[in-house]
């Protein structure tokens, strides 16, 4: 037992303290959570406070007032200030209530909300009468930006005569012109666009002698949550997440499953090829080789499955979605990687002691990872209907049942938990025959040399030994 | 004397090819035993099945007092032909490791591996990663995890394969020094040279058939080749006289040497006087087998005319060129 465990300390260590592993394991997470931490904060930041005049030639003479209006600087901050509170109530109560118990991130908020309401843009409406010349109006759209200079012209607007009252025998109504500095933020042209669209709406009701506030709660239909109803009460649902947690739950098994899988073909390719193998085995037999091998990199596996997990988590928690999971699926999903992964490592260690090289062992791997991708090609049909006979069957056969039945208990309907039992169980029989067989191919590969086997003479080796 | 290994017809074929066929050997415990043989002979599959790293298909075995090697693992030192290191691990890191495995985890384990390091000369290598040695670094470092661990029995197959004659016999002495200790040593080279150089006795094995199965002196003994080497005091010296020295049989041109071949019955010390009164010598002694010799002589039994000269050839060649000459 000791030499096994010095054999898995080694492939441990000879696999994680690498910067390989380190780069390429550590490193993608990493920036996958520091995109997670970022992303939300770089989308709060502000644009830069912009000020300038917007001219208006306003044919119809009925929408000066109404821009003005709309896009004075504390309706702007007004709009501004109940988006955001829409944005509060619609975050569910957990989080809130977290926020409101952290006095720190709190006042980050009301900080960056007033932040936010400081930052406005100061726009001010000059009225044109005439666009004789217009070339000349939108001449100063060209000059460069000047931040000391608050009366730069930023944007001209012009109106078309039949923006407001249709023309004679015309179904459609005009719109009007927008002419716009260079790189104007975005986030001010989307103010002035609104301002119109507000305005031009305001005037044709009132053109058409109709009443705005009547028409608006007429249109305004509140938009509803859809709600599942379960034997054990009702709940929020999420489409997208239903969608994906099976997909993410299964995409972790393969990818842990997959990686420490390939670690060990390459470190077991490593040591035939280096000629270490023979004195290894003259210290430990094949068996124990074997097996405390699978054990070191079933702890690498472990720990990338650990650190994905993690950051999933946070994701769930980032994104207020912690509700959705059942704490039942993470057990799920160690049971079903240590049953995956000794499968597939047996046969990944099988394959490396048998071949000469990595080039070799693409040919001899590709059985194996097309089978294994089996359940990720069909992971749409499977966790939409989970409990279908195709679904069902599949999940009780190894190697593809374990990772079938692990998008299928992530799945909103998944199946009773006798059924995982039997899917373990079934599991651990595909286990013990891959280690069967890679055993015996281990015990005659290792020392074997010269041209690659097939398949056919793995299962002869196999027979022989 | 308990004996260290003990086999009994064992035979192990690889499809058609049988690779040992039948084979019986006794190894005392304590003793220094060189198996011999050309390139494919069977040596290296008579080790691994020594080793349980190859099982027989026929025949027992007994290692250190055990069925299988397996039960005595820990007790056995073992240094394969095809030989490698963790290219990436740290030397000291390599040798702690391989003592481990072998059971060995004794506190001054460190201590130990640095002392061995220091021994052959590579002390500042401790902290260096394996694949930065040269060949012939790696190969000390390779047998030293090989003896790291004081094992009882130690085997090496082709040990000296690669290495110049300056290493060849740091590994000599360090073979030696284990011996000494008391470990049994068993190790197989396609060299003679090197077998006559540190064995007490040789099993020659040929096409997987055990051919020879002696001590040094009993070899020397039965394969006396009763003729004399002689070289003339004057390079170009006139030796036809010694076609008539009495006891002399024949005289043959061996390269820079005669060839004296002794009659039956003629006692070499008198001969020896005779020669060297008729023609002054620089050189003159009693030719002794090599295992060259002993070797051509038992497989040129199998072979005829052209087969055993190229034979012949092939063995002198091997042992001169790869060995770079007697060290």
């Amino acid at each position: 037992m000791k030499k096994l465990l010095l054999i898995a300390q080694r492939e441990f260590m000879a696999t994680v303290a690498t910067k390989a592993f380190a780069f390429g394991i550590l490193g993608m997470p990493l920036l996958i959570g520091l995109l997670i931490y970022l992303t939300p904060r770089l989308m709060k930041e502000q644009a830069p406070k912009v000020t300038g005049d917007i001219c208006i030639i306003d044919a119809t003479g009925q929408l000066t007032e109404g821009l003005r209006a709309y896009l004075k600087p504390e309706e702007i901050a007004k709009r501004r200030e109940a988006s955001s509170r829409r944005m509060q109530e619609a975050m569910p109560t957990a989080v809130k209530a977290m926020a409101d118990r952290n006095p720190v991130s709190k006042a980050a908020m009301d900080q960056a909300l007033q932040k936010a309401l400081g930052d406005v843009p100061h726009l001010n409406i000059v009225p044109i009468t005439s666009a004789a010349d217009l070339e000349a109006i939108k001449a100063p759209l060209k000059d460069v930006p000047d931040k000391d200079n608050p009366g730069q012209r930023i944007a001209v607007i012009v109106v078309h005569p039949d923006a407001v009252v249709r023309d004679a025998g015309k179904e459609d109504f005009g719109t009007y012109d927008l002419y716009v500095r260079g790189k104007l933020d975005d986030r001010v042209i989307d103010e002035i666009t609104s301002a119109m669209r507000d305005t031009l709406i305001g005037a044709r009701v009132r053109s058409s002698g109709l009443d705005r506030a009547q028409i608006e709660a007429i249109t305004h239909i509140e938009r509803v949550a859809t709600r599942e109803v379960t034997a054990s009460g009702e709940n929020t649902s999420n489409r997208a997440m239903n969608m994906m947690m099976p997909m993410a739950f299964m995409g972790l098994l393969l990818m842990s499953t997959m990686m420490s899988g390939g670690y060990l073909l390459t470190t077991t390719v490593e040591e035939k090829t280096n000629r270490v193998v023979e004195v290894l085995l003259s210290a430990v037999s094949p068996m124990e080789l074997m097996v405390g091998k699978i054990l070191g990199q079933l702890v690498v596996g472990l720990l990338v499955l650990g650190i994905y997990m993690g950051l999933g988590l946070m994701a769930l928690v980032s994104f207020t979605a912690m509700g959705m999971l059942d704490p039942w699926l993470i057990v799920y999903l160690f049971v079903f990687y240590l049953i995956a992964y000794v499968t597939v490592g047996a046969m990944m260690a099988a394959i490396g002691s048998a071949v000469n090289e990595m080039r070799e062992a693409q040919g001899l791997m590709m059985p194996i990872t097309l089978t294994i991708m089996i359940p990720w090609m069909l992971w749409l049909p499977i966790s939409r209907d989970p409990n279908s006979v195709f679904a069902t069957t599949l999940s009780f056969i190894p190697p593809v049942g374990n990772f079938v039945m692990m998008l299928r208990l992530a799945t909103p309907t998944p199946p009773p938990w006798w059924e995982a039992i039997l899917g373990m169980v079934a599991g651990c029989l595909g286990a013990y025959a891959a280690l069967w067989f890679a055993a015996k191919i281990f015990r005659i590969g290792l020392l074997m040399y010269g041209k690659p086997p097939s398949f056919a003479v793995l299962i002869k080796w196999a027979r022989q030994a | 004397m308990p004996s260290a290994i003990e086999l009994r017809g064992l035979t192990k074929t690889f499809g058609a090819t049988v690779a040992v066929r039948d084979l019986d050997l006794t190894v005392p415990a304590g003793a220094l035993y060189g198996v011999i043989g050309p390139n494919g002979a069977g040596k290296t599959t008579t080790i691994r099945m020594i080793l349980s790293i190859l099982l027989p298909d026929r025949g027992e075995l007994n290692v250190l007092g055990r069925k299988s090697a397996l039960e005595a693992k820990d007790r056995i030192g073992y240094l394969p032909e095809e030989r490698g290191l963790y290219k990436k691990m740290k030397v000291g890191a390599f040798l702690a490791y391989m003592a481990q495995l072998k059971g060995d985890t004794g506190g001054d384990l460190k201590q130990r591996v640095r002392g061995w390091l220091d021994r052959v000369g590579l002390l500042d290598t401790e902290q260096k990663r394996c694949e930065e040695l040269s060949k012939g670094m790696q190969q000390k470092v390779q047998l030293l995890a090989a003896i790291i661990h004081k094992p009882d029995l130690i085997i090496l197959d082709e040990p000296f394969s690669g290495l110049d004659p300056v290493n060849q016999r740091l590994m000599r002495d360090l073979v030696r020094g284990e011996h000494d200790r008391g470990a049994t040593i068993l190790f197989s080279t396609h060299i003679m040279l090197h077998a006559e150089q540190l064995c007490d006795h040789i099993v020659m094995i040929h096409r997987g058939n055990k051919v020879l199965d002696d001590s040094m002196a009993g070899i020397r003994a039965k394969f006396d080749p009763r003729s004399l080497l002689f070289e003339p005091f004057v390079p170009d010296a006139d030796v036809s006289a010694l076609r008539s020295v009495p006891g002399v049989a024949q005289v043959k041109r061996d390269g820079a040497s005669w060839e004296l071949a002794l009659a039956a019955g003629a006692d070499p010390a008198t001969v020896i006087q005779r020669v060297a009164a008729a023609v002054p010598p620089s050189r003159i002694e009693v030719r002794r087998p090599t295992l060259d010799d002993v070797f051509v002589s038992i497989v040129a039994a199998d072979a005829e005319g052209d087969d055993a000269a190229a034979l012949r050839a092939a063995v002198r060649e091997s042992a001169h060129g790869e060995n770079g000459g007697r060290s």
